[in-house]
């Protein structure tokens, strides 16, 4: 199998929290919680659209979104992904632990 | 939200990156690049998701599996003949192992039967295997050794305890009877199933009868009367009180179905000398068996010291755990047949795996090409894997099957003297076996191969094309390594079976003493009252009744002789010891110990009967009678000791136990003759009927008629002196030899098929490997041939090439053989489990059959037209 090599923009194991702090907003499809990645990135966040499916099943699997096929705003059948109770919770859980690694990772990174 | 939602789902997703492209002005084709590569494969994204579920694991285990069938639907001919192979391995290692269980591993009925052991004396000094104990012993035990629970005693062997019951039926039946203490089944740790136990009430001297009998008498004999207990059933003619019967299985000793007190008769019970017995005893818990080992030696000692009359000092106690009591030899003998069966197995296995090895080699093609496709090693590996627990999953049913029948065989043909043996059959162990070796088959097949044959350089591969690829180095490594591992153990299984015929053929040529095989024997002891039968009659009685029964025999025109003994040849380990002296080293110490030597009581014509020659000398005859001069003959051994002392042994003098009562002289000398095992040497002493107290129990008798009407004939005349009597065990001598030396020929013949089969495996293996070296390297040898090399030379390099790994390995067996022979050196006769040339001939032997299996594909092959082979590539 032809194996690219993966996009190192998206830092290992945080897609799953930001796809879980899109849907904070409401529900949404795959395309658009890839989009709306890369727009709040502004663009410096690279998905690979791809890679978004297996980390929403897994997601699901947990329990902590769920999904259901409706109607999109072009007129498509589309499956939208909104988050479960637990999942709601779990946001604020990542959120705090991702607010903590960032100060600690920017502490040890600050000039010397 | 299973994987069905996911094609839509990217569609749609695809579908929307396509409009965004195309509403910035792409064209159609540009937008599904763009839309392709942002979204990457789909199938990699079917398979991404596809692992994130919890069981992919098993659905990829059967899209394995149906490829695997698919395969083997297309090589059938390769993975049926190593599911055969397998099976024949599996089949035969499974049906040894049930054999090991029913005997070995599966508890005996008596609960904590570790505490159980068996204790007797030896006296190396003496040259005695086994000394008795007596009854007064019994107290010294329970009151010496405290860490003993119970302590009963039981006579060393069943011999002469056996009882006629007469149920009321024409028929009298002999049942084997053993008399025991009144603790012994206490010390069994069994309680009976109907009725009571017996209490020291039942065993005092003058105690009224009373008999435990075992469930399989009661069940057979005495139609499971519900009401047996408290009933009197006549033993013997006497009547003895039902007071119990015992649990099913409970039969110890082997063979025993009625119980009766012991400690009844007064000649016994204080009596040291009375010598006849061993003790049982069950340790308290958690005691071990080192220490018991311990205080019963201690105890021995004390007691040689208090009673040097009745003990030498020699003595030593044996402690044998009952486990290993009643599987006896038998133990040793099924382990290493299992071994050996162990052994077959692998060489099963490594056959099957080189067999699919080559399958493997052939398909590099498709696997490379499926590499390439994207399928990863993993994939591939599993897939080889499944194939391989297929060929597994057959192998072991087979196996099962070939087990199955193996049992049975093994069972029917197996010597009678193993405990158990009957009761092997396929149980959940024997299953779990089977499971085992299979999966052990499986990894060793496939993983091992499939990891050589993924390993390759996809390129190559891909490139080269065709048969050429069937042969790499790594996998010409393996398939050599699978080769040597066949050899050693092929070497060993062949090496075993080899000395095993050797000692069989030993075994029957020594001259064991007896060359009248035709002549017949049967158990004929006078049965009285009273626990020991043949002693409620006098001595007088009993020798005129033997003198009148032989008259009459011999007297008929078809009997050439006929004679009577007091023990007859191969009746069982234990026999009849005495301890003697002869008058020219008598003297010195009061308490010196005396050789002992096996002792026979014998009637005049007992040699010649048996056939064992006399050497020197004359027989006994009619004036050897009490009032005669007390006489003796001896065998060859004790001649030569004498002479060794520079004494002529014709006329010397010897006596019986130490200071016995009178002197007997030696008027002649026989040929040694082995009366507890073909394979144990002895020298023996006998004595004339007429001047012994010990019974003749056995008649011998050879005439002009077959066995059958002999036979008759003793029960005939028999019955018209005293109808009351009967004769049992009726068995010529060479019967006797034979089921003494079934057991050997037993496992002779199953190691002979195991290295027959080994051997049929290597032989194989080589030649594969030689045909597929010539068949990958075709094209070489055209060229070398196109070149002018020699065929002989070509030849030569191919197959010595192949052939010094089968010497390697034959070298590696036969190390592993020196190492581990000793363990089996019980299984052999006159012969070392490291006879060199046994190893030579065996080694030798192996590698002309490789060198003819490997010679022949080569050379047909290096015998090509070099244009043909070079035309097709």
């Amino acid at each position: 199998m032809a194996r690219q090599a993966k996009p190192v923009d998206i830092l290992q194991g945080t897609l799953n929290m930001m796809i879980l702090r899109v849907l904070q907003q409401g529900p949404a499809n795959g395309y658009e919680i890839a989009k709306y990645i890369e727009q709040r990135s502004d663009d410096l966040l690279q998905v690979e659209h791809g890679s978004l499916y297996p980390a929403l099943r897994r997601l699901e699997a947990k329990a902590l979104i769920k999904a259901e096929w409706r109607v999109s705003q072009t007129n498509r059948r589309a499956r939208y992904y909104a988050l479960t109770a637990a999942g709601k919770k779990q946001v604020v859980v990542e959120r705090s632990h991702w607010k903590t690694l960032v100060q600690a990772i920017a502490r040890v990174m600050r000039p010397i | 939200m299973g994987p069905r939602d996911l094609p839509d789902e990217i569609d749609y997703h695809f579908a929307v990156l396509k409009d965004e492209r195309i509403a910035m002005g792409d064209t159609p084709e540009q937008a599904d690049a763009f839309a392709r590569r942002r979204l990457g494969s789909r199938t990699a994204i079917g398979e991404a998701v596809y692992e994130t579920r919890p069981l992919h694991v098993l659905d990829a285990g059967v899209r394995d599996a149906r490829l695997a069938i698919r395969t083997l639907r297309r090589n059938k001919a390769a993975y049926v003949a190593a599911a055969v192979i397998l099976a024949l391995g599996i089949g035969m290692s499974v049906a040894m192992f049930s054999l090991v269980e029913a005997v070995l591993l599966r508890p005996l009925p008596f609960p904590r039967q570790q505490s159980i052991q068996v204790i007797w004396k030896v006296d190396p000094l003496a040259g005695s295997h086994v000394e008795e104990l007596a009854y007064p012993e019994l107290r010294d035990i329970e009151e010496g050794i405290p860490d003993f629970e119970y302590v009963a005693v039981m006579p060393t062997s069943l011999y002469g305890y056996a009882r006629v019951l007469q149920t009321g039926k024409a028929e009298l039946v002999q049942i084997e009877s053993a008399p025991v203490s009144h603790d012994f089944f206490r010390v069994l740790g069994v309680k009976p199933a109907l009725g009571r136990d017996f209490t020291s009430d039942d065993e005092r001297v003058g105690a009224p009868p009373v008999v435990v009998i075992s469930d399989a008498v009661w069940h057979d004999r005495l139609g499971a009367d519900p009401n047996i207990v408290g009933r009197v059933i006549r033993l013997k003619g006497q009547g003895y009180t039902v007071i119990g019967v015992m649990a099913a299985g409970a039969e110890f000793p082997r063979g025993a179905g009625l119980w009766i007190p012991l400690g009844v008769e007064r000649a016994i019970v204080d009596r040291r000398g009375a010598t006849f017995l061993q003790a049982i005893a069950r340790a308290k818990p958690g005691v071990s068996r080192d220490r018991i080992a311990v205080q019963v030696n201690a105890l021995f000692a004390r007691l040689a010291a208090d009673h040097p009359e009745a003990y030498t000092r020699s003595q030593r106690g044996v402690v044998t755990p009952l486990v290993e009591y009643w599987t006896g030899s038998a133990r040793l003998h099924l382990w290493i047949m299992l071994g050996a069966s162990l052994l077959l197995l692998i060489a099963s296995i490594i056959s099957a795996g080189n067999l699919l090895l080559s399958r493997t080699l052939s398909r590099r093609v498709e696997i490379a090409t499926r590499m390439a496709l994207g399928a990863r090693r993993r994939q591939v590996l599993s897939q080889l894997g499944v194939e391989g627990i297929l060929v597994a999953i057959m192998a072991a049913t087979a196996g099962l099957c070939v087990a199955q029948l193996a049992i049975r065989f093994l069972v029917r043909w197996a010597p009678g003297d193993i405990p158990r043996l009957p009761q092997a059959a396929l149980d959940a162990g024997s299953f779990c076996f089977a499971a085992g070796a299979a999966a052990l088959a499986a990894v060793a097949c496939t993983v091992i191969s499939g990891w050589a044959a993924t390993r390759v350089n996809l390129e190559s591969a891909l490139r080269e094309g065709g048969v050429r690829l069937s042969w790499s180095q790594r996998a010409g490594r393996t398939k050599n390594i699978f080769m040597l591992a066949q050899a050693a153990v092929t070497v060993m299984l062949l090496a075993l079976a080899a000395l095993l015929v050797l000692s069989y053929r030993a075994m029957m040529s020594s001259d064991i003493g007896f060359t009248n095989r035709d002549a017949l024997t049967m158990n004929l002891q006078l049965r009285g009252p009273g626990l020991f039968g043949a002693q409620a009659f006098d001595p007088k009685f009993r020798r005129s009744f033997y003198t009148q029964l032989l008259d009459r025999l011999r007297a008929s025109p078809r009997v050439t002789s006929a004679a009577a003994v007091l023990l007859r040849p191969l009746e069982g380990t234990i026999g009849w010891d005495v301890s003697y002296e002869f008058e020219f080293e008598a003297g010195g110490k009061d308490h010196r110990v005396l050789p002992k030597t096996n002792y026979e009581v014998v009637t005049p014509d007992y040699l010649k009967t048996v056939g064992t020659p006399l050497l020197e000398g004359r027989d006994f005859d009619a004036h050897d009678s009490e009032s005669g001069e007390p006489v003796a003959i001896i065998s060859e051994s004790l001649a030569q000791r004498i002479r060794a002392a520079g004494h002529a042994p014709l006329g010397s003098r010897l006596r019986l136990g130490l200071g016995g009562p009178r002197w007997s002289k030696v008027i002649g000398i026989c040929a040694d003759a082995r009366y507890r095992s073909i394979t144990q040497k002895g020298a023996d002493i006998f004595v004339p009927y007429l001047q012994a107290s010990q019974p003749t129990n056995y008649v011998v008798i050879r005439g002009t008629q077959s066995a059958g009407e002999l036979a008759a004939l003793v029960r005939r005349t028999l019955a018209a002196i005293d109808s009351n009597q009967s004769v049992g065990g009726v068995a010529t001598i060479g019967e006797l030899i034979d089921a003494n030396s079934a057991r050997h020929r037993f496992n002779m013949l199953l190691l002979l098929w195991f290295g027959a089969c080994a051997a049929l495996l290597a032989v194989s293996g080589v030649y594969s490997v030689i045909t597929e070296t010539m068949a990958a390297r075709d094209h070489e040898i055209a060229i070398k041939i196109a070149l002018g090399a020699q065929r002989f030379r070509l030849v030569r390099e191919m197959v010595s090439r192949t052939l010094v790994f089968v010497l390697a390995g034959e070298s590696i067996g036969a190390l592993m053989l020196c190492a581990f022979g000793k363990l089996g050196a019980d299984l052999l006769y006159g012969i070392s489990p490291r006879d060199p040339l046994v190893l030579g001939s065996v080694a030798a032997f192996l590698f002309m059959v490789s060198l003819g299996a490997a010679f022949w594909p080569a050379w047909s092959a290096a015998g090509y037209d070099p244009k043909h082979s070079l035309r097709v590539s």
